[in-house]
């Protein structure tokens, strides 16, 4: 029974956590364009090969 | 595979005469003209050269006239356009015609952080949008324009509202709800988990007492944030006396809450907490899926209707023309349009006559036409020109500001395909409803003690989730498969008709062939030089936008330019006008030399005539598109019959159509002439594909059950048009067809899959055999299932058309199974 009193709470702060953390990241433009990152694997050091 | 071997290292065309010579990396490139010279140097001169190498298209060919971007530098245009941001910085979103690959965003976005005072700049290639944000005084929008316009990319600013319009914020609230109702999904379960197992291994009534309450504690925030749209769209459409989608499911939704709560209270029997949770998050993801394809669309026909011209020429009185903003101009002001150009704002004709396409306000597709003193609106599109007119209503006065009603209401009108989904769920609903009561009533006559918790376990085991997710997983899938590789549906009911289409009407100038025609050989007489003869027909060449009227202009592009007056032009025809005293004809030949003996020796060729006889004939060149031939067979394999209208000579189409094997084609085409034609398919039940690139295309496409513009081609043609093909091939356009019949067989096995589900379930719920944990996982698996089946859709083909648009060679396996 011991577990549940710090396992709740636990999970019940990583819900809420999770869910700050996006909404954190919907305010700050993290998923306005879900295309054009992935169209750029690309490394400005390493253009020997380029990904595409 | 970055330059074709033998065509212009920048921008592909086949070079001709004496090519330039220009040092990438220290090897010698061709190029065809100046302006790719120019455009390759300015692009390794910024250290940018990678470019040439992660391309995967080559690069769109500089303009030669992009006159106008100085007009940015007047603050009261720019104001319009860029956004103050605090700090002294300032933010711009700009729309960028001719991003055609990761290159492009690649080069863009280091192009414009090699500008000095440049803080960051975001390319979304989907919706052709670059964000630009930068420190005020540092750098001015012109420059930042100038440099786009120099590597070959036209770019025009978007209203500021663009910025945060609120089809983001709508697209952020959904997201988070999303999300709520995700994680308190998953919460709830778990908590729920503890309930289920303890229906194995008792658990002590404290515990379970205090785990309900959990599942309480989570499932408040989904129901009551998550699942806000819901009730607001019930409270809706109940004032409005209707009976949407919505009522049900709200109703759904708050009785299982509320029973659970009831059932917590009481400390017995069972929560559905996890259930309710579960049934927001799936209708949620539904909806979100059907928004994200509808914005994606949205973009395009926003970025449409917001281009409006920024700048227009107006008439001083002394008689020259001037640039000014669209704000500037004031009730009284003459404008003058070019043919092909938009209307700045509503005015009056003065000069004698135009015709005028002014679908993108009206949605009516046949251009009309205006004579003196009639009115013109702003937005619509001079389609033989040029016009002058006197500006009467300016600014929000303007029909034009009507637009933005249109598009939005263009934006959440929804697919014919999910408005019946969403019926279906609704009357789906509604009888689960029904059936609800029954259970309630039998169950009291027989056991009242279990007529609550068999009432609960019906509307918890039925699943419209099913239901609402079949439309819009499939659809969404379908659009993004297709987007992968280069077409671009703009309006969802064209998957609908391009599965059913049995008859393909191809353009030949431009769609066919490639869109570039090249002056190949100068004809002259009368003592005419072969370069005086140029600047002739380049002075009404200019005015239009016909393919072959812009290969003599860029032909002539670095000669002296003189204006013709009283131009008047005849769509598909040619184009006529005034220079000093002399009256001068361009066109085909039966337009140029209008009552003269026409022989075979001006068949194909544009020819430039005054009163009294030819002057020169011009004869252009053009190419078959690489793939063309693989893409109408695959075409002809499937069932369809290919057909090809054109507006050119005979012989010309004759030659394209041997070439095709196409047996079917129409020269010396008019519009109406195409659209008649057209319409005779239809009434002998046809269906029909319309596949163009030009301003004489556009009624056509409209015409056409299912319009296919290529991107390349004029913006209104892509304005009316149902799927625009953005990397310009047309040997996409069977396999896309395939996909669009597999993405309506899909739907049908969804639907069918969740009448099945639900027909089995609901009886033996109804009859209180399904445990809360079964009808929790049989609702989660019902929904999950469907959007598997709808992942499949493109899935098998995935590995034979590749999605990389340079690959010229179509397989040949590209053919109907």
């Amino acid at each position: 029974m011991n577990a549940l009193v710090i396992m709740i709470p636990l999970s019940l702060a990583l819900v809420a956590g999770a869910v700050w953390a996006f909404f954190w990241a919907v305010d700050n433009d993290q998923f306005e364009d879900l295309e054009t990152p992935g169209l750029l694997p690309l490394d400005d050091t390493n253009s020997d090969e380029p990904g595409a | 595979m970055t330059a074709p071997g033998d065509g212009c290292w920048h921008c592909g065309e086949p070079l001709r005469g004496s090519p330039i010579h220009v040092r990438v990396a220290d090897i010698s490139r061709s190029v065809c003209c100046q302006g790719c010279g120019a455009a390759v140097e300015w692009i390794v001169q910024l250290g940018l050269g990678d470019y040439y190498r992660l391309r995967t298209v080559t690069a769109p060919r500089p303009r030669p006239h992009d006159a106008g971007l100085d007009a940015w530098r007047r603050p009261e245009i720019a104001r319009h356009v860029v956004r103050d941001l605090p700090g002294g910085q300032s933010e711009t979103m700009l729309l960028i015609e001719g991003v055609r690959c990761t290159g492009c965003v690649w080069l863009i976005e280091r192009a414009l952080l090699g500008v000095p005072g440049v803080i960051d700049a975001k390319v979304n290639a989907a919706a052709r949008r670059a964000r630009v944000v930068w420190r005020g005084g540092a750098a001015t929008l012109p420059q930042l324009l100038e440099i786009l316009s120099r590597a070959g990319y036209r770019a025009r600013p978007l209203d500021s509202q663009a910025l945060d319009d609120a089809r983001r914020r709508e697209a952020r609230d959904a997201l988070k709800r999303l999300l709520v109702a995700g994680f308190g999904a998953m919460q709830s379960m778990m908590f729920a988990a503890v309930l289920y197992l303890g229906a194995i291994e008792p658990l002590d009534e404290s515990t379970r007492g205090l785990f309900r309450w959990l599942g309480f504690l989570i499932a408040t925030p989904v129901v009551f944030y998550s699942a806000q749209p819901f009730f607001a769209g019930a409270a809706r459409s109940l004032a409005a006396r209707r009976l949407g989608m919505d009522v049900p499911v709200a109703i759904a939704i708050a009785a299982i809450y509320a029973a659970s709560l009831v059932e917590a209270l009481r400390g017995g029997g069972h929560v559905y907490f996890d259930s309710v949770s579960m049934f927001v998050f799936f209708l949620l993801a539904g909806r979100h899926l059907e928004m994200r394809a509808r914005h994606r669309t949205g973009d395009l026909t926003d970025a449409l209707a917001r281009l409006a011209p920024p700048y227009a020429l107006r008439r001083c009185p002394d008689g020259a023309l001037e640039r000014v903003g669209v704000h500037e101009l004031a009730v009284g002001d003459r404008v003058h349009v070019n043919e092909g150009g938009l209307v700045p704002a509503d005015g009056v004709l003065e000069s004698s006559h135009c015709r005028v396409d002014q679908a993108l306000l009206t949605g009516e597709s046949a251009a009309v036409r205006r004579s003196r003193g009639e009115r013109l609106i702003a937005g619509s599109v001079v389609e033989d020109g040029p016009a002058e007119l006197r500006v009467d209503r300016i600014g929000k006065d303007t029909t034009l500001a009507g637009i933005a009603a249109l598009v939005t209401r263009a934006q959440t009108e929804r697919p014919r395909l999910a408005r019946a989904g969403e019926r279906a769920a609704a009357r789906f609903v509604a009888r689960v409803l029904a059936l609800t009561a029954v259970t309630i009533a039998a169950w009291s006559l027989v056991d009242p003690s279990r007529a609550f918790t068999a009432a609960l376990a019906v509307l918890v085991v039925s699943c419209p989730c099913a239901f609402a997710l079949a439309v819009p997983s499939a659809i969404t899938r379908a659009l993004a498969v297709l987007a992968r590789r280069g077409v671009l549906v703009v309006r969802p009911d064209a998957i609908e008709t391009l599965a059913g289409a049995t008859h393909v009407v191809f353009d030949k100038t431009g769609t066919l062939t490639e869109p570039v025609l090249a002056v190949a050989g100068i004809e002259t007489g009368r003592g005419l030089t072969r370069e005086a003869a140029l600047e002739l027909a380049a002075t009404l060449a200019r005015e239009s936008r016909h393919p072959a009227a812009r290969a003599i202009a860029v032909a002539a592009s670095d000669r002296g330019m003189s204006a013709a007056d009283n131009v008047r032009s005849e769509t598909g025809r040619g184009i006529e006008g005034t220079l000093g005293d002399r009256h001068l004809r361009l066109g085909r030949a039966d337009f140029a030399l209008e009552g003269k003996a026409v022989s075979p020796r001006h068949d194909d060729a544009v020819v430039l005539a005054d009163d009294s006889g030819e002057l020169a004939l011009f004869r252009l060149d053009e190419r078959l598109r690489p793939g063309t031939r693989a893409a109408i067979d695959a075409l002809r394999a499937q069932g369809l019959t290919v057909l090809i209208a054109s507006g050119d000579s005979a012989r010309r189409v004759e030659a394209v159509a041997a070439q095709l094997g196409v047996r079917e084609w129409r020269a010396a085409q008019l519009p109406a002439d195409k659209l008649a034609w057209l319409a005779a398919l239809q009434a002998a039940g046809a269906c029909v594909i319309a596949i163009g690139d030009g301003v004489n295309d556009a009624p056509v496409l409209a015409g056409a059950d299912v319009a296919v513009a290529l991107a390349g081609g004029a913006e209104l043609t892509q304005a009316t048009s149902d799927i625009v093909l953005t990397g310009e091939r047309l040997e996409v356009l069977a396999p896309a067809r395939e996909i669009a019949r597999e993405t309506l067989a899909t739907l049908r096995q969804n639907h069918r899959w969740a009448l099945v589900y639900n027909l089995a379930a609901m009886p033996l719920a109804a009859l209180g055999l399904v445990h809360p944990w079964l009808a929790a996982a049989g609702m989660s698996a019902s929904s999950i299932a469907v959007v598997l089946n709808s992942l499949r859709i493109g899935r098998r083909r995935e590995h034979e058309l590749t999605a990389e648009p340079g690959a010229a060679v179509t397989p040949r396996s590209a053919r109907a199974t």
